[in-house]
């Protein structure tokens, strides 16, 4: 019986550790090019809901997403308080209706890194973890 | 043939456009997107939406495919075409959705030019995208199949913006001003025939405004919209067979809706509430000259739940009436009441399947035209239909 509790609570703790990506474990990046080394979390999810295309300091900014994940689920649930399926359905309303283009999405964080890389005024997200050389790291006020 | 190939047209190019969806034209971004979808209705007794829906029908399809281009930072043109058959309303008849060029000076300002989409309550600009919605039908006190293109969209122009308000929030508003190019192919002139009438050219202009408080309650909203249409149809009247008088209706027409929606977790609750006055004059020529003045009102409130990424279950609740000042709502001729069940099946990210019961008490006024036409149903309305929908949608 203990080893079954004991078991049950491991399970669980492994469940949370596997989809409890924090939030603090995304880095949020951005090209050379945006002038700002921080930003707001208000500011971010103007820029990734794109009804902001520029930060405070004036960059013109434009956001690219990971297609899913771990890191994904993390950076949408903490900044933008959607579920990937309520994001793509708000995106969709806008590029059906005329108000918006599709966001540009990419697979994995060293696409990210890639296309912050050589995109003027490109923001995304990737994982604590990801090699970031050739772009800023952000940090979120 | 002439009817099956602009759907083909449409579906083909999405198809094989399909891998290139987004891409480079010189130096600046190109997205491809479309979408289509197919239902099928059966009812018990009464035909509705025009559809010959007592046989089990078909007829509701729809499609649409747009193209947009990225100028530069601030500067985005685009355009979208759009096709419909909904019973005898539609016929497959191609036109421009929307084709504007949209200017964004800065979060809180940005203008659109040309034909655009107009913002009414919740769902008026998203109302022919049924992948966006829970419901394969949208609550129809509020957004009418038949009369869909009396508010789809105007040609002319809108402002809008959205303002943070520190701690409470932000608002976004829309205001917008142009002119209505009405269907040809829609309710009105559809149902206007069983009066004796034929509509010539029901085209107007139109101004409005919409303004939505995101709360700073995360996921709720509400919002107000107006609509002020000045009325103005040229018709004309059999009197008798072969004798045709012209006639015309003017007036105005405003439409008034106040709505909310909060979403947490899979949890979706709307609700919408829209009262819409017409008032004028309708007259033929030595025959008629009388003044109306209608007030039809109508409001829907839902419920949706998303067990999983490939399940989600709603219901909805939606009440018409015709006719507020006659006040005998009790009579089926002076409401229509519709409690629906819907489960929505995501079979891929891009692909949905609905499965619907529509159970509607009441037909409204032949002259509503919202839905139950006395040229369907002949041997007259029963008071009380049961209608079964499937429809699936793709998009891309």
């Amino acid at each position: 019986m203990r080893h079954r509790v004991t078991f049950l609570l491991a399970c669980v703790l492994g469940a949370m550790v596997a989809s409890g990506l924090a939030a603090a474990d995304v880095k949020v990046i951005a090209n050379p090019s945006v002038g700002a080394a921080a930003v707001s979390a208000d500011e971010l999810k103007g820029v990734f809901l794109v009804t902001k295309t520029s930060l405070g300091d004036g960059s013109h900014v434009e956001p690219v997403l990971e297609k899913g994940g771990p890191t994904h689920e993390a950076f949408i649930k903490e900044y933008l308080g959607k579920s990937d399926a309520a994001l793509q359905t708000y995106y969709r309303s806008l590029v059906f209706t005329g108000k918006a283009s599709m966001p540009k999405t990419v697979a994995v964080d060293a696409e990210v890194v890639a296309y912050v890389a050589k995109t003027k005024g490109a923001i995304g997200y990737v994982s604590a973890g990801a090699n970031t050389a050739g772009v800023k790291v952000l940090d979120i006020r | 043939m002439k009817r099956t190939l602009p759907v083909a047209a449409i579906f083909l190019a999405a198809g094989s456009l399909y891998a290139q969806f987004d891409f480079k034209v010189a130096g600046r971004n190109v997205q491809l997107h479309s979408f289509a979808s197919q239902g099928f209705a059966y009812s018990n007794d009464n035909n509705y939406l025009t559809m010959n829906t007592s046989s089990g029908s078909f007829a509701l399809t729809d499609a649409g495919a747009n193209i947009s281009v990225q100028v530069n930072d601030k500067f985005r043109v685009g355009a979208q075409f759009y096709l419909r058959n909904v019973g005898n309303l539609g016929n497959f008849h191609p036109e421009v959705d929307w084709a504007l060029g949209d200017y964004r000076f800065a979060p809180w300002f940005g203008i659109r030019v040309g034909k655009v989409k107009t913002t009414l309550g919740l769902y008026n600009d998203t109302q022919d995208l049924e992948f966006l919605h829970t419901w394969a039908l949208l609550p129809q006190s509020a957004y009418p199949l038949d009369l869909r293109a009396s508010t789809i969209a105007h040609t002319g122009g809108d402002f809008y913006g959205t303002i943070p308000v520190k701690k409470l929030g932000s608002l976004s508003y829309t205001m917008y001003g142009g002119s209505r190019i009405d269907d040809p192919r829609g309710g009105y002139y559809y149902g206007i025939k069983a009066v004796g009438a034929v509509a010539v050219n029901t085209n107007g202009n139109q101004i409005g405004g919409d303004l939505r408080w995101n709360t700073p309650l995360p996921g709720l909203l509400v919002g107000g919209s107006y609509l002020d249409s000045p009325l103005g149809a040229h018709i004309t009247v059999e009197v008798a067979p072969t004798v045709v008088f012209p006639g015309s209706v003017s007036g105005a027409e405003r439409t008034t809706v106040f709505y909310g929606e909060y979403k947490t977790g899979g949890l979706t609750l709307a609700g919408e509430y829209r009262r819409e006055r017409l008032f004028g004059m309708e007259s033929v020529p030595g025959i008629l000259g009388e003044h109306f003045a209608w007030d039809e009102r109508g409001w829907w409130a839902s419920g949706a739940y998303r067990f999983s990424k490939r399940l989600e279950l709603g219901s909805y609740y939606s009440r018409f009436f015709p006719s507020w000042a006659d006040g005998d709502f009790d009579k089926p001729g002076n409401h229509l009441f519709d409690k629906t069940v819907t489960a929505r099946l995501d079979l891929t990210t891009h692909w949905d399947l609905k499965i619907e019961g529509h159970f509607l008490d009441g037909y409204g006024s032949p002259t509503s035209f919202r839905g139950f036409y006395p040229q369907d149903n002949p041997t007259g309305f029963k008071p009380k239909t049961t209608m079964f929908l499937v429809r699936t949608g793709w998009n891309f």
